[in-house]
């Protein structure tokens, strides 16, 4: 019985003398609410081990639907400063735009970020993190530049395409990669497709857009999308393509060569997330590709037939973006705000870090002098890329596509052209005018913040 | 005296524990559904445009509901099509349900038939109906899938086409399937309602009827039917509340296309409240006409299918139990 009770006080103390010693420490608390693990998870590995003045509580809602944004908007809307409320939230590429043209986000140069510091990210995720009067509200850890993918073999046996080179001088603009698409068909009887779908080149397309979907508070029909019409219409009408939709069973027969697609358009995490483990039939992504070729034996799919090129324009796809919000940084003490801009600044333009962060991961990172640091030690050649050079073109891409195209309806009026316009009139339903009447109706009665004629 | 009083005490705190006990259930309420329900009728009168409108709106009064009834503006076409998009899959999932579950369930409790096995198809029929509407959406758009996927690939082995049929570019095709879905989930639901119905039925009056000679039919008609009529009006209203509201099939599976064909009135809301510009006013709008128009349909089942004067309705009772005696 004594001994219980010494047991007993014994604990007591020790207790009592652990939330003395947490009391002493002055700790920066700060809420992170995310949409993933994936920024816990870096934050937990690399940062909060050297930062131990930090005290960090996360929170993850996954984006099923609007979850995420449902979050989001029901707290900041209602009680911003709360404590509960993020600190830092992170912004997916669909909806970034949506927040950082509203006051809820917060002016990165509040918490004391500087031009200079700025300077060194990818001109296309920066961009595409400032609201329309330019002001920086979010920085991307991940730059996801495009490219199109296509496999070398089929590129040889019909086209005669030996060299990545060669390659990119059958698609470098849309017209040529019609034709390249035709001769393909002709060449191969019919078996090889140039793309699985006409939808599938959407997100490469649209970069080639000289304004985006709002021009002055009007919705405005780019000259370039009637062409991306009419150039879809001709690869749905000649048969050119498979006639499947991105993420359907088709996209992924033809990933893993059970059907002869020549063309994928893939950002950065499509090479690595999508086409690598879709390559064989029973890859294991949680294996490393050593292991997995030594699983797989002769049935290694696709792997190595891969290529990559520019394509026939700069494009990005994705990112995930780093924010503030506006009403607590407004609030907080110096010692916060510098841990706040001390933390964002690690995570997406600390050149040392993303170095190191670039080895272990593959990934490929936002800031533009962390990048060319990575070419300049030798690149990164890609066994499943025939020993090809992933960063080499993505760096390229990563500079030249133009993150000012987005605006923040981007997500709801792809989503409605692609109803209304791309599906009917490719697929012979109606003509080009009766689609963009119904699109713009759509458009009107949707977003009637902004005006349509 | 005491002892009185004590007992007056006693009830007194019983049923003051009996409040207690159904506080939660009323403050629950209060928060979550009255208290949305006056807020949504305010958004509706309201300019509340977006998230950051959403408290600090004016009220610009019965605009909203101009729109949504004025045949010239965009929403009032958008609006009334999507409910007759709703009433038609409504229909062709409801009338099959109903007629299905109405003879499975006099199959079930048919002292005649006594079939063997009944549990186990009663657990089979009420299955989908425990899978979530989502998972089924989802489900059926990869059955479905084009070019390649299941149902194309088996007709096409079988012959019945040699090309894949794009199933969810078809108006009929798309509204069938989510009309067949909703049939199929909600079939033991129903049938499981009737079945408690009719075993409610006193079994003396189909002892009569079995006395009488009366016929299976005539029993199901005659007796039956009339007997369960309270049960069909919460069957009916409950369907037609459920199926004015439709929302998660059309909106996984086809997201209200082709053309918008499938494009239910709660899916017009949900799009006019969450994705654009979150027009909030013109949503909750939709929702107030969407609730008078469920009350009007559900004062209508109660009118048509309940005797409305109690008086006949003894008469008719009566001249029921003639007509079998009769016979």
């Amino acid at each position: 019985m004594k001994k219980v009770l010494a047991l007993i006080l014994a604990c007591m103390l020790l207790v009592g003398c652990m939330s003395f010693a947490s009391a002493e420490g002055e700790k920066v608390k700060l809420v992170v609410w995310s949409f993933t693990n994936e920024l816990q998870t870096m934050i937990e590995k690399y940062y909060l081990p050297n930062h131990p003045e930090l005290e960090i509580q996360f929170q993850i809602y996954p984006t099923d639907g609007h979850a995420y944004q449902d979050k989001v908007d029901g707290l900041l809307g209602s009680n911003a400063t709360s404590e509960e409320a993020p600190d830092i939230f992170t912004l997916e590429a669909a909806f970034v735009k949506h927040y950082v043209e509203m006051d809820w986000t917060g002016d990165l140069k509040d918490i004391g970020f500087t031009d200079e510091e700025l300077s060194v990210a990818f001109p296309v995720m920066a961009q595409i993190g400032q609201n329309s009067a330019g002001v920086q509200k979010g920085l991307s850890w991940q730059s996801t530049p495009g490219a199109l993918m296509y496999r070398a073999s089929l590129a040889e046996k019909y086209l005669g395409v030996k060299t990545p080179e060669e390659m990119q001088e059958k698609v470098k603009d849309w017209d040529t990669f019609l034709e390249t698409a035709e001769a393909l068909k002709t060449a191969s009887e019919g078996a090889c497709k140039m793309v699985v779908g006409s939808g599938d080149i959407w997100n490469a397309y649209q970069y080639q857009r000289s304004a985006g979907w709002v021009v002055d508070g009007k919705l405005n029909i780019d000259d370039e999308l009637l062409d991306f019409e009419e150039l879809c219409k001709t690869l749905e009408q000649d048969d050119l393509t498979h006639k499947g939709g991105a993420w359907s069973e088709v996209w992924f027969a033809g990933m893993r060569g059970e059907i002869e697609t020549l063309c994928y358009f893939l950002p950065t995490w499509g090479l690595h997330y999508t086409l690598k483990p879709h390559c064989a039939e029973g890859w294991n992504d949680k294996l490393s590709d050593e292991d997995n070729l030594a699983a797989l034996g002769e049935n290694i799919g696709t792997y190595g037939d891969w290529r990559m090129v520019d394509g026939p324009v700069a494009y990005s796809w994705g990112g995930t973006w780093m924010g503030i919000n506006a009403a607590k940084a407004a609030t907080a003490d110096d010692a916060k705000k510098a841990a706040m801009h001390d933390l964002i600044y690690f995570f997406t333009l600390n050149d040392e870090f993303l170095t190191q962060y670039a080895a272990d991961s593959g990934d490929f990172v936002g800031s533009a002098k962390a990048v060319e640091t990575i070419l300049a030690n030798g690149g990164t050649p890609n066994p499943f890329l025939g020993g090809q050079d992933h960063y080499a073109i993505f760096a390229s891409a990563a500079a030249l596509a133009n993150g000012s195209l987005m605006s923040e309806y981007d997500a709801d009026i792809n989503d409605l052209w692609d109803k209304f316009v791309t599906t009917p009139y490719t697929k012979g339903e109606k003509d080009l005018d009766a689609c963009l009447a119904d699109f713009k109706e759509q458009v009107a009665a949707t977003i009637t913040t902004i005006t349509v004629e | 005296m005491q002892a009185a009083a004590g007992k007056k005490h006693k009830s007194v705190s019983y049923s003051h524990w009996g409040y207690i006990f159904i506080a939660p259930f009323f403050i629950t309420f209060l928060i979550f559904q009255l208290y949305p329900i006056f807020f949504t009728f305010r958004t509706s009168v309201t300019d509340a445009v977006g998230w950051q409108k959403i408290l600090n709106n004016n009220i610009i009064g019965f605009e909203n509901f101009r729109q949504l009834f004025d045949s010239n503006s965009l929403v009032s076409g958008m609006f009334w099509g999507a409910l007759w998009n709703t009433i038609i899959i409504w229909f062709f999932n409801f009338v099959p349900q109903l007629g299905l579950a109405l003879i499975l369930a006099s199959w079930f409790t048919d002292t005649r038939l006594r079939l063997r096995g009944q549990g186990f198809f009663k657990v089979t029929i009420f299955m989908p109906n425990i899978i979530t509407a989502a998972t089924i959406g989802m489900l059926f758009m990869s059955f479905f899938a084009y070019p390649i996927g299941p149902v194309n690939t088996l007709i096409q082995t079988l012959g019945l086409s040699n090309m894949p049929i794009e199933y969810f570019r078809s108006t009929a095709w798309s509204r069938g399937l989510i009309s067949f879905i909703q049939w199929w989930m909600w079939c033991g639901n129903t049938m499981i309602i009737m079945i408690a119905g009719i075993s409610g039925i006193n079994p003396s009056l189909f002892e009569a009827a079995l006395v009488d000679g009366c016929s299976s039919r005539q029993t199901f008609w005659k007796i039956t039917l009339p007997l369960i009529k309270p049960i069909l009006v919460y069957n009916l209203t409950t369907s037609l509340v459920g199926g004015l509201t439709m929302f998660d099939i059309p909106h996984m599976m086809t997201q209200g296309q082709p053309n918008n064909t499938t494009n239910t009135v709660a899916r017009f809301i949900y799009m006019q409240g969450f994705t654009g510009s979150n027009n909030f006013n013109m949503a909750s709008a939709a929702s107030v006409v969407l609730f008078g128009i469920i009350i009007v349909g559900s004062l209508l089942i109660r009118y048509i299918l309940n005797d409305h004067d109690p008086k006949p309705a003894v008469r008719h009772r009566d001249a029921n139990k003639k007509e079998v005696a009769v016979k």
